[in-house]
């Protein structure tokens, strides 16, 4: 609670919160980072379901787009902690918006485990079952984890 | 061509649709949910095209290869982010056309996106064919990129320009 206190009370936060420009950078930033992040990890899944791209190996596929997940969620990430710092008490107790960060938490290691397995799946001809479960597993949560966004501040009014 | 405007927007906020969404205790999350997860696809594969032809990134396969792959999809996000969008719209559309931002966004800044988006896309095919990617790829793509980031602070700074009642 008195960390909660302290961030939403520290004067970075108070400021980069404060002002419309920054304020408004922060969601532009969260936004694109998502975008990407679930764009890319989108992409990954639907071709491991092998409903995508299916002219390219679903190993290089994932190759190429999986550093943009990381790279949307480091964005997704950083924004999204000045964001909840400037509420932190409120969201505290708010069991929607812990749900979000549970749902992020779970898509990272979908999203982790579909790219580890895909080489080896992809040597199997087509890829298993228990690979395009994994898949629809992994995009299933982040379509989740946007929802439960979207649920914060429809929901609880908060954000 | 205002009047037809306004009177367009009186009519899809009047309609089932408009009332439903609002009216419903539960809709709202799902239509932005919608048009939020479109955009993913759309926004995202358009950024990760871009991010290439500017040089940037993996270079596993060629731009033309990525522009490849990606093209179903990134029209199939397209698709489902405007079927959002326009739902979104239909809740409050007399507010919307009143408000700068949205303005600038759907009339401006969008349909410059999709062209340049779409010459990107074809043009992929002949600029992606090398690892390394020709100058004015370089510019087009990141050309483009600034105009979804501009679509993007638009949409961020619609309730901003909201007009009184």
């Amino acid at each position: 609670m008195r960390f909660s206190q302290w961030l939403q009370n520290n004067w970075f936060i108070v400021h980069v919160n404060g002002s419309v420009p920054t304020a408004s950078s922060l969601e532009i930033i969260h936004y694109v980072g998502f975008f990407l992040l679930v764009g890319a990890t989108a992409i990954m899944d639907l071709r491991v379901m092998g409903v995508a791209a299916k002219r390219q190996s679903a190993t290089q596929l994932a190759q190429q787009v999986f550093p943009w997940m990381w790279t949307g969620l480091v964005l997704a990430l950083i924004s999204g902690f000045l964001m909840y710092a400037s509420d932190a008490t409120e969201y505290l107790h708010n069991s929607v918006f812990h749900q979000k960060i549970y749902l992020c938490i779970l898509g990272v290691i979908f999203a982790v485990i579909v790219r580890r397995n895909v080489g080896k799946w992809d040597q199997q001809g087509t890829i298993p079952m228990v690979g395009k479960f994994t898949a629809f597993v992994s995009l299933a949560l982040w379509i989740a984890t946007i929802l439960w966004g979207v649920n914060v501040p429809a929901l609880t009014g908060v954000g | 061509m205002h009047h037809f405007v306004i009177a367009f927007a009186r009519w899809v906020q009047s309609t089932r649709l408009g009332v439903g969404i609002l009216e419903s205790t539960w809709a709202f999350p799902y239509v932005q949910l919608t048009h939020f997860t479109g955009l993913s696809l759309f926004v995202g594969t358009n950024l990760a095209l871009d991010l290439r032809l500017m040089g940037i990134g993996k270079r596993s396969q060629t731009a033309a290869q990525l522009a490849d792959s990606l093209f179903a999809w990134n029209w199939v996000g397209f698709a489902i982010g405007i079927t959002g969008g326009f739902m979104l719209f239909s809740t409050a559309a007399l507010t919307y056309v009143a408000n700068p931002s949205f303005d600038i966004k759907l009339s401006m800044l969008i349909p410059a996106g999709l062209v340049l988006h779409i010459i990107n896309q074809q043009k992929a095919r002949t600029w992606g064919q090398t690892p390394e990617t020709p100058g004015i790829a370089k510019l087009a793509g990141f050309i483009e990129l600034l105009l979804w980031l501009s679509v993007v602070t638009a949409a961020v700074l619609i309730p901003y320009f909201a007009a009184e009642p």
